[in-house]
This record gives structure tokens, C-alpha cells and sequence, in this order.
């Protein structure tokens, strides 16, 4: 099965090209070959995932590669290839499979659209994208697949382009993600050109690692870094780009303007995951320069985008949006986790995580499709009308809020328990603590905005005339439900082996176990689980208090303007960032914009390039022109004194074959001559 | 060497004689007018000699008294050259059908040329070599004006004939020379006579004798200044002859010009190299320069192939034998040539397929072409990409390797005059896409339609020019498992 990980985003492919060129008339078929390729795509990554367990398959060395020489860079074969690593394994379980539940949802969302086609030909190509990124052993290939994403990205978020705003947020999406990528680029480029290696088990061995965390590399007034240090400060780029983190986050919630399978695909379970993946495929970069500030800033950006994006979070009422911040603020914990050295607890936390939030985003695509507004304000009382929707977007909230037994609750808890400790190795005066106490708090709100959605949807009475909601399709709902049961259990995956009763019934942590038996687990604290859930209750409960004890009735508003008072238009203009942006880089670069434009069009490009191109007109001409005055004249001139040919002979064609034949020999006797004389 | 092991080894020639014959004897037989069957045989035949020649790979031997060689060399060519006459063979189908009544022989002139071109490709006397060149040229003639009816295509055929006659008069000179001084025909025989102690008078013989063979090569691969047939003809042929000839005769022509200098003039290897230095600096840039001023698409490729050829000799020049280096020179001009079957086939076969539809042949009638025909437009336009060299497509591969030779043994002028010349290449292969993309088209024009064969030439060279393209690992393996010639130098 191994050696069949290479064909795993292939099919994706190829579903891509046929539906393209040929079946894209043909809507059903067109869903089908889509589907079909990423359930072939599923069982593979499946029987790879099983076979990599059962192999004792590891990280560094002991990881499955298979590769091919590729291009030829100087003296050397630039390698293509595959590598399965335990992070490369468990993305594997994750990412074909709820991009099958994702396609199956899209044939109910998308029916009746009339792209339809185009729209499975794009979530296909999207899906090799990230099945490629996950395999890919170099990170130049990795690049490649990486940016495959961003362009699919970019098509499915304006994917209905129609809509003005769907096509600035799919422009914006494509743009901010870029300017990550930029610095991810210059990341990799400055790492080849230190260790002439992009393949991830030479970048990564030891001696390596040791070469790039003491050669130091002078930045001028900056002073002077690691090479290893800098150069994961630059992947990290990439990985704040594409992970929405702070300041790049902009990008995400107005993504929301693309049809809601491809929030849950791009925004949930995949594309923004690769960032993190990214970061933690690239871990022992970061972690080989012990105390280096990149790791600080790491935790620092992950711990205040997760508190940050969840205060964005209590004052949205578009449902998407909430979801939007949401997965801002999830991903923050997931990279603060990493800052922190919490490898596993990352890594658990992306996979459970891109569960239950593919979960609530289908469930809101469902209401959506539903009840026809993405207002919550409108909404209410749901839950009468579309009960599976409720119940399996409930499982979702309790995963996301943190509520035990549920997924989130382990993942999450794993991750401020490392904080914890890190916090009181280092003393309450050093950044572990911040993070902690960041995230802490994120995780109460966290809760109250899950809870405040809840109430606001599925619970009182409809705050919109004439609204006939109505449950979903079989094709949307069945996803939900199988995704909700994963969104419930999968966190016993990874419960601590010191818990009592279910630790050690559970195998004692598994997941730790395969994906990194290399790092000590963290001790269980009971303490921090305590707060924990106390913050997740205390969040629902205080949403109660404030939505669900008395539902919201049509026309009031929400009782948080007035609590809140001004801090809530700041927090409902996302803290004025999108007008901060506008106002300075946007401004900035459409100054520069035009003054190229000006230096270009007007004063020195077009006019330097219009005189290249008449001289090269002009050189032609003469080329011309001496192949008919000279070679032809002296040809001719030959020929007028030999007496073969006249005037008459000149304009006939045969004149010209002897023409032709003069020349030959004349060229013979020019070489002969040069030989000859040299 | 038993009768059993010279027919194994000669089998490709020999099943491609069988066809030859069985498409004249079924021609006869056949009293109907239609003749559907002949191309489908023809193209059985090629492909049966393909295959049997592919089986030989591996192989390193001399036979028939060292006239032929089987090795990874000829194995390559006669892969290449029939490959050509593969696609030619579906290029043609729909194009001679409502074009001549003689629809059989046709195909079996073609299998004729593909026969001497494998010949050529293991021809390693000089004898042989001038008798598989002669029986290429011949049958080429009657290729170029088989339309009789079409007065362009027999004025085309007339110049061929006439201007190849003279030029392989020259080149028999010279072989007549070189046998005069050292007394052999053989390859081998020649290098090793050189080899043991040029006596200053054989110089004197042996350098005029290069330049004259050069004559008859340079008029094969279509080499300034042996190139002024090949617009006329091009431009006058059927237009599958066309392609037929840019690709199939000239890459025989290569072949044999590689072996006759690589295998039995490597004593004058400065020499020679910095001759055909020369020669592939001129005809790169006249020929992009002319084909600049091109308002007939078949004239433009003329032009084109023949700059082409003085990037393919690039190759044939900077030889390196060093092993750490993916370039060698000889791999490169391979590969180039490998990309070059695909992409400049599938060009011309838009070419046919316009040309069948409107009857033009002029590149302001591509005009609005996307909006006509996407699925010609757009594979067009990969072809003319990978005319350019631009990457992903297997003619960035090409020059990639032919200018990385040049770098490799530090001959930058080569290099440095090839990408000015691919630059001034973009002009003219752009120019095309904007008729296609930008210009609006006629107001009544419909879609053209693509016959089927060319539809799979279409996928075949579609496929290809990416696939060496994006991963040209397999074709550089092969490639450099090929110049085996080298180990003479």
C-alpha cells in the first residue's frame, strides 16, 4: 500500500482533467468522477494510514520514502517523491475523508447550480492540492501543491462571481495568502542556498540542524540570528498567510462569500490546516536553535490570534462569520501550541479540530440552505424544523466549546495543559504564562459564542416573517451525521494515560503514542482540565443567560450592544483592521501601482521597449533587405555575368532553384576557403 | 554472424519492406477507389518495426561487414524517425483523401522514407550512409510532389529534387575524397586511419572533404546556408509532408551527421566543432530573423525549423564526456530533437486542420481562432509555447539542455546567441497567439472541425510536450543511455 502513496492525489487529478475537458457537460457524471476519485483517494490514504501504524512507521529516518529523480540542477537530480511520516499519516486520515463527506454534501448544496460542474472540476483539483501537500518529501513540491490550493482558493471563493463581493473576497483571499507565500519563498530559497537540499529527510537530519542552528547570519542594525532561526521565521510566513493568523487573519471570514461546502473545505479542514502543517512538518527547524526568538513569536502570534479572533467572534451575527473567527481563533491555538513545544497536542488538536468544524460548517451550510439567510438575527427556533441539522451542529458546538467527553475538549485540554506546565517551569513572569492565560480566556469565549449561536438559531421562535424552514437533503444530512460521530469520539484517541478509569481502558493515548512517542506526554493536571471545563460550562451558561433565557424576539437587538457599549462596534469592525489595511498598504501599493504604471507607460519602459522592438523591426528589415540586395545581388550579379539568367529568368521560379544552387556552392567554396586558409 | 541473427537484427527494416510491398500488392488487388485500409496498414508496419527496433535496446553491435550498426544511438533515431512517420501517416489520412486519386502509394512512399531513415540511423559506412541518404531524398521528392495537379507543390518538388541533387553531388565528393586518402568507407576505419598520424597532405584533403560532406548534411537538417529549398518546398508540399519532413528527414539527418563526425572525424573534432559553431550561429538567427517578416504560417515554420536545426547543433558541438553533468551535448541535441517531433507535429497539425477547413494557409486568417475552435486554439497555443521554450512544456527542456551543454563546456557565445535568438523567436511564435486570442474573427466563420487521426496526433503530441516537459527524467535516462557515439571521441 505504500508504494501506492504517490497515486493518492493523483486520482483527485485526473477527476480534475476529465471533468474539464470532457464530462463537464454532463452534470451527474461529472459529481460522480469527482466523488469516485476521492473515495479511491480515501481507501488508499486509509491502507496507507493502517499499514503505517502496523509498520511502526516514524519520523526522520524511520519514515517510508519513495522518490524519482526530477529535474537537473547542476550536477545533481532534484528528487520527486513521497514520504510518509506519522504527520503525514494522520493527515491522511483526516483530509480524504472529510473531503468525501464534504463532496456528498456539496451534490445536495450545489444542485441546481449551474456550474455545478465546474464546481466539483475545482474542489477536485482542490483536494489534490492538499492530498499532494500532505505526501510531497520536499518542500519545493509541497510549494507547488501549496500554491494549487491558492489558486483553488481563489477560484471557489469567487466561484460566484457575480457577486462583487464574492470576487474581492476571492482577490483578497488570493492576495493576502501571498504575501505569506513571499516570505515562505524566501524561506525556501535562502534554506537551498545554505544546505542545497529540499527534501525533508535531509533538511531535517541532525548534522543539518546543527550546521543552520550555529552558522549565524548577520541582518545588519538587526543584529545577528541563526540561519535555522531565521529561516523558520520565513516558513512561518507562509504558514500566517495561509492559516489566517494575525496580522494576515483578513483574509478568512470574507472567504465566507464562497458556496459553504468550500468554507468547510478551504476553511476548515484543509487549506487553513496546511499552515500548521507546514509549521509542524518543519518542527525541527524550529526547534533547532533552543532559544531562539522564533518559537516566542510563534506562541506569541497563535496565543493572541486565538484570544483576538475570539472577541471578533461574540459580535458577528452572520452565522459563516462566527465560524469564520472561529477557525481564526482555533488555529491560533494550534500554532501557539507549537510555539510551545506541544507537537502532539498541535497535531490532535488540527485533526479533531478539522472534524468538528467541518461539522458546524456543513451543519451552517444546512441551515442555511434551510432557512434562506445567513443573518442569525433572522433565525431562531431552528431546531423544531430540522432536528438532525440541530443535533449534530449541538455535538459540533460541544467539540468546539470544549465540553467533555467530546473531541475538543481532549485536544484542547492537551494543549493548555502544556501551557501550564511550560508556564510553571518558567515562572508566571515569562510568555508561557501569557500563553496559557490567552488561551484560557479564548476558551471561555469560545464557549459563549458557540452558545450565543446556538441560542440565537435553533432555540425561540423565528424572528423572520414567513420563514419556512425545512430540513435538508439526505445528501447533506448523512455527512453531518457521520462527521458528528467522529466530532464526538475522536478525541478518546488521545486521552491522557494517567486518566483514570479511561486512560488506560483507551490504550494509554494512542495518538500520542504514533505521532510522537520522540516527545515526553505531558503530565495530567487536573487543575487545568478543571478550569477547562469550568471555562466551557461557564461559557455556555452565561449564553444562557444572556440568549437563552429569554429569546431574542423579532426586531430586539442584541442585549451584547448594550452591554458591551462602544467596544462592540470596535469589536464588530474586527478592530477597523480591513480599514487599516485599506488606508495604508492598499493605499501605499496603488500609489506605487500607478507610479509604475506612469514610469512604465509614460516615461522610460514603453518607450525603451517600442525603440527594442523598431530596432528589432528595423534589423529584420535589414536582414531582409541584404538577403535580397546582397545575397540575391551578388547571386544575381553572378548569374548576369555568366550569362545563365536575365531579367526574364529572375521573376520565374526555376530562375531562383539556380538561384538557390549558386548559393550552395558559393557557400561551399566560402568554406572551403576559411578551412582551408585557418 | 548467422543468416537467423542478421534477419533478427535488421527485422525492423525488413517488416517495414514487407509493408512497402504488401500495400503495393494489396493496392492492385483492391480494384476499389476508397483504399481506407492503406494508411492502417502503413501504420501497423511502422509501429511493428518500432516496436522489434525498441527490443534491440542494449544491443552494441556492427554487422554486414560493418555497413550497419545496431546500438543505443540507431535504437534512439529509428524510435524518433518512426514515431514521425507514425504521426505523419494520421496527419495525412483526411488530407489526401478528397486530394488524389493515388491514395495507396502514397503511404507506401512514406514507409519507404521511414525504411532508409532507419538505415540511416545505423548506417555506419560511408557507402551505406550515402545510399540510405539518397533513397531518403528521393522518396522525398516524390512526397513533396505527389499532388501533381498542384502546380505550387510540383514547383516545390523540382527544387528539392534539383537543389538536393547538387548538394549530394558535393557530399559524394567529399566521401570520395576521404576514401582517397584513407583507403576505407568504414566509420572506425577512418577514425582509427586518422588517428594513427595525420600526414600533412590528408589535412589539406581532409578539411575540404569535411565542408563538402556538409553540404549534403547541412541540406538534410536544412543548415544556412544549405537552406534556401526548404521555404519554398515547405511552404509548396502537401502540408503532412511538410511536418513529415521537419521532423522525420531532418532528425535522419542528424543522426547520421553526429555519427559520420562523432564516430569517424573525432581527430578533427576542433575543427569541425568550431565550423558548425559557426554554421548554428547563422542559422539560428537568420532564421528567426526572416521568419519575423512570415505571413504564411507554413513559411513561418520553415523559417522556425530551420533556426531550430542551429539550436539542435548546439548540442552537436559542445560534446562534454565529463559524467557528473546531466548535459553532454550529443543527449541534448537528442532530446531536443524529441520535444521538437511533438511539438512542431502537433503545429502543424492545427496548420492541416485550419487549412482543411478554410483552405488558407495565412496567419491573419487564425484570427479569432479561441472563439472558433478552443480545442484547437488552446493546444496551438501550447505548441507555439514550447516552440518558444517555455517551461512545463518540452521545448523548454530542449534548449535547456542544448544551452546548458554550451555553458557546461563554457562555449557561452553559443549559449548567449541562443537565447537572443529564442527571444526574437517569441516574436513571431506570439504573434500567432495574439491572431488567435485577441483578434476578433470574421463574422460568418464557424468552428473547424478535426478529423479524427488528427485528434489522436493531437492527444499524442499534447500529452508528450508535457510530459517531457514536466518530467523529463525518463527521456534524459534514455537520452544519455543513447550517446554511446561519444565513447569514440
Amino acid at each position: 500500500m505504500l508504494n501506492l502513496t504517490w497515486l493518492i492525489p493523483v486520482f483527485p487529478f485526473l477527476a480534475f482533467v476529465l471533468i474539464v475537458l470532457f464530462t463537464n457537460p454532463n452534470k451527474k457524471l461529472s459529481s460522480g468522477i469527482a466523488i469516485g476519485s476521492v473515495a479511491v483517494s480515501w481507501v488508499l490514504s486509509w491502507g496507507v494510514f493502517l499499514q503505517s501504524i502496523a509498520g511502526r512507521i516514524g519520523m526522520g529516518e524511520e519514515a517510508f520514502r519513495l522518490h524519482v529523480p526530477w529535474l537537473p540542477t547542476g550536477t545533481e537530480w532534484f528528487p520527486m517523491g513521497v514520504n510518509v511520516d506519522p504527520l503525514s499519516a494522520i493527515m491522511l486520515f483526516m483530509v480524504p475523508f472529510v473531503c468525501l463527506m464534504i463532496f456528498i454534501y456539496s451534490v445536495g448544496y450545489m444542485h441546481g447550480d449551474p456550474r455545478y460542474s465546474r464546481f466539483f472540476a475545482y474542489i477536485s483539483l482542490f483536494a489534490c492540492g492538499m492530498l499532494g501537500l500532505v505526501v510531497a518529501d520536499n518542500l519545493l513540491m509541497l510549494f507547488i501543491f501549496w500554491e494549487i490550493m491558492g489558486l483553488c482558493s481563489y477560484l471557489l471563493i469567487g466561484f460566484w462571481f457575480e457577486k462583487p463581493s464574492a470576487m474581492k473576497a476571492g482577490l483578497k483571499a488570493f492576495l493576502t495568502t501571498r504575501v505569506g507565500d513571499a516570505f515562505m519563498l524566501a524561506g525556501m530559497l535562502l534554506l537551498y542556498s545554505q544546505t542545497g537540499e529540499l527534501t525533508f529527510a535531509h533538511i531535517f537530519a541532525p548534522e543539518t540542524l546543527e550546521k543552520l542552528a550555529h552558522s549565524q547570519v548577520n541582518l545588519g542594525f538587526l543584529g545577528s540570528l541563526p540561519w535555522a532561526s531565521l529561516l523558520a521565521m520565513l516558513i512561518f510566513g507562509g504558514a500566517v498567510g495561509k492559516s489566517a493568523q494575525f496580522p494576515l487573519h483578513v483574509w478568512l471570514p470574507d472567504a465566507m462569500e464562497g458556496p459553504t461546502p468550500v468554507s468547510a473545505l478551504i476553511h476548515a479542514a484543509t487549506m487553513v490546516s496546511a499552515g500548521v502543517y507546514l509549521v509542524a512538518r518543519c518542527f525541527p527547524l524550529f526547534t533547532a536553535v533552543e532559544a531562539g526568538p522564533q518559537l516566542g513569536l510563534v506562541a506569541f502570534i497563535g496565543a493572541f490570534t486565538a484570544l483576538f479572533a475570539s472577541t471578533i467572534a461574540l459580535a458577528q451575527d452572520d452565522i459563516k462569520r462566527v465560524l469564520a473567527y472561529s477557525t481564526i481563533s482555533q488555529l491560533g491555538y494550534m500554532i501557539a501550541a507549537l510555539g510551545i513545544g506541544a507537537y502532539v497536542a498541535a497535531v490532535f488538536h488540527l485533526i479533531t479540530h478539522a472534524f468538528f468544524k467541518a461539522l458546524l460548517f456543513l451543519g451552517s451550510g444546512s441551515v442555511i440552505h434551510g432557512s434562506g439567510t445567513q443573518d442569525m438575527m433572522e433565525m431562531g427556533g431552528l431546531r423544531k424544523h430540522m432536528p438532525i441539522t440541530f443535533a449534530t451542529f449541538m455535538v459540533g458546538t460541544f467539540a468546539l466549546a470544549g465540553v467533555p467527553p467530546f473531541a475538543g475538549f481532549w485536544s484542547k485540554d492537551e494543549i493548555l495543559a502544556d501551557a501550564f506546565h511550560k508556564f510553571t517551569e518558567h515562572g508566571i513572569a515569562s510568555w508561557p504564562f501569557f500563553v496559557w492565560l490567552f488561551l484560557t480566556l479564548a476558551a471561555f469565549l469560545t464557549a459563549f459564542y458557540m452558545g450565543r449561536q446556538i441560542f440565537l438559531t435553533f432555540y425561540g421562535e423565528s424572528r423572520r416573517p414567513h420563514a419556512h424552514a425545512h430540513e435538508s437533503p439526505k445528501s447533506m444530512t448523512y455527512p453531518l451525521i457521520v462527521l458528528a460521530v467522529f466530532a464526538a469520539l475522536l478525541g478518546f484517541a488521545g486521552v491522557p494515560e494517567e486518566f483514570p478509569v479511561l486512560g488506560h481502558l483507551l490504550g494509554g493515548n494512542p495518538f500520542h503514542h504514533f505521532v510522537g512517542h520522540e516527545f515526553p506526554a505531558t503530565p495530567l493536571n487536573g487543575l487545568v482540565m478543571l478550569i477547562s471545563v469550568v471555562m466551557a460550562l461557564g461559557g455556555l451558561f452565561v449564553a444562557w443567560l444572556v440568549y437563552g433565557r429569554s429569546p431574542l424576539k423579532e426586531g430586539q437587538p442584541d442585549p451584547l450592544i448594550q452591554a458591551l457599549g462602544p467596544v462592540h462596534t470596535v469589536l464588530r469592525r474586527k478592530y477597523y483592521f480591513d480599514e487599516l489595511y485599506q488606508a495604508t498598504f492598499i493605499r501605499l501599493a496603488l500609489w506605487l501601482s500607478e507610479i509604475c504604471f506612469a514610469f512604465d507607460n509614460k516615461w522610460v519602459v514603453d518607450p525603451l521597449v517600442n525603440l527594442a522592438g523598431r530596432a528589432g523591426v528595423a534589423l529584420s528589415d535589414l536582414g531582409g533587405w541584404i538577403d535580397r540586395t546582397f545575397v540575391d545581388g551578388a547571386v544575381n550579379g553572378v548569374a548576369a555575368v555568366i550569362g545563365w539568367m536575365g531579367g526574364a529568368l529572375r521573376q520565374t521560379q526555376t530562375g531562383r532553384v539556380q538561384n538557390y544552387l549558386l548559393v550552395a556552392v558559393l557557400a561551399v567554396f566560402v568554406l572551403l576557403l576559411i578551412s582551408v586558409v585557418i | 554472424m548467422t543468416l537467423a541473427q542478421i534477419i533478427e537484427l535488421l527485422l525492423p527494416q525488413l517488416i517495414l519492406l514487407i509493408t512497402v510491398l504488401a500495400i503495393f500488392i494489396a493496392d492492385l488487388a483492391d480494384t476499389r477507389k476508397e483504399k481506407g485500409w492503406a494508411p492502417y496498414l502503413a501504420l501497423a508496419g511502422i509501429l511493428a518495426a518500432l516496436i522489434t527496433s525498441s527490443l534491440h535496446w542494449g544491443r552494441e553491435v556492427s554487422f554486414l561487414g560493418n555497413m550497419m550498426r545496431v546500438d543505443r544511438f540507431s535504437v534512439f533515431f529509428n524510435g524518433v524517425v518512426l514515431a514521425a512517420s507514425a504521426l505523419s501517416v494520421l496527419l495525412a489520412i483526411s488530407y489526401m483523401r478528397p486530394r488524389t486519386p493515388y491514395r495507396a502509394e502514397f503511404y507506401a512512399l512514406l514507409t519507404v522514407v521511414a525504411l532508409a531513415m532507419t538505415l540511416a540511423a545505423g548506417a555506419s559506412n560511408i557507402l551505406m550512409i550515402y545510399l540510405a541518404m539518397e533513397s531518403i531524398s528521393i522518396t522525398s521528392y516524390i512526397l513533396v510532389g505527389y499532388l501533381r495537379q498542384d502546380a505550387k507543390a510540383n514547383e516545390a518538388a523540382i527544387k528539392y529534387f534539383l537543389y538536393g541533387a547538387a548538394t549530394s553531388a558535393m557530399m559524394l565528393y567529399g566521401m570520395s575524397l576521404l576514401f582517397g586518402i584513407s583507403g576505407t568507407l568504414d566509420l572506425t576505419g577512418l577514425a582509427d586511419f586518422f588517428r594513427a598520424g595525420v600526414p600533412e597532405a590528408s589535412r589539406w584533403i581532409a578539411f575540404p572533404a569535411m565542408v563538402l560532406l556538409l553540404a549534403g548534411f547541412g541540406f538534410k537538417t536544412a543548415l544556412v546556408p544549405f537552406h534556401q529549398w526548404s521555404p519554398d518546398t515547405y511552404e509548396g508540399a502537401p502540408t503532412p509532408v511538410t511536418a513529415f519532413l521537419s521532423v522525420g528527414p531532418k532528425a535522419a539527418g542528424f543522426a547520421i551527421l553526429m555519427r559520420v563526425f562523432i564516430t569517424g572525424l573525432p581527430r578533427f573534432y576542433t575543427d569541425w566543432a568550431a565550423l558548425l559553431a559557426g554554421i548554428s550561429i547563422v542559422t539560428m538567427t537568420l532564421g528567426n530573423l526572416v521568419a519575423l517578416r512570415q505571413s504564411n504560417i507554413k513559411r513561418m515554420l520553415a523559417y522556425s525549423s530551420i533556426a531550430h536545426a542551429g539550436y539542435i547543433l548546439i548540442g552537436v558541438v559542445c560534446l562534454s564526456l565529463s559524467t557528473t553533468s546531466p548535459f553532454n551535448g550529443v543527449n541534448s541535441a537528442m532530446i531536443y530533437l524529441l520535444a521538437y517531433l511533438f511539438t512542431n507535429v502537433g503545429a502543424f497539425l492545427t496548420v492541416i486542420a485550419f487549412e482543411e477547413a478554410t483552405g488558407s494557409t495565412t496567419i491573419a486568417d487564425y484570427a479569432g481562432l479561441m472563439k472558433r475552435s478552443p480545442w484547437l486554439a488552446v493546444p496551438m497555443l501550447v505548441f507555439l509555447l514550447s516552440l518558444t521554450g517555455i517551461p512545463s512544456t518540452g521545448g523548454f527542456i530542449g534548449k535547456l539542455f542544448v544551452f546548458g551543454s554550451a555553458i557546461q563546456v563554457q562555449f557561452y557565445l553559443l549559449a548567449i546567441v541562443g537565447i537572443i535568438n529564442s527571444a526574437i523567436a517569441a516574436f513571431y511564435y506570439l504573434n500567432v497567439v495574439r491572431y488567435i486570442f485577441f483578434t476578433p474573427a470574421p463574422e460568418q466563420a464557424g468552428p473547424v472541425p478535426v478529423p479524427r487521426p488528427l485528434r489522436w496526433v493531437l492527444a499524442i503530441c499534447l500529452i508528450m510536450t508535457f510530459f517531457i516537459g514536466l518530467y523529463p527524467q525518463p527521456f534524459m535516462q534514455l537520452t544519455t543511455g543513447s550517446a554511446s557515439l561519444l565513447a569514440s571521441l
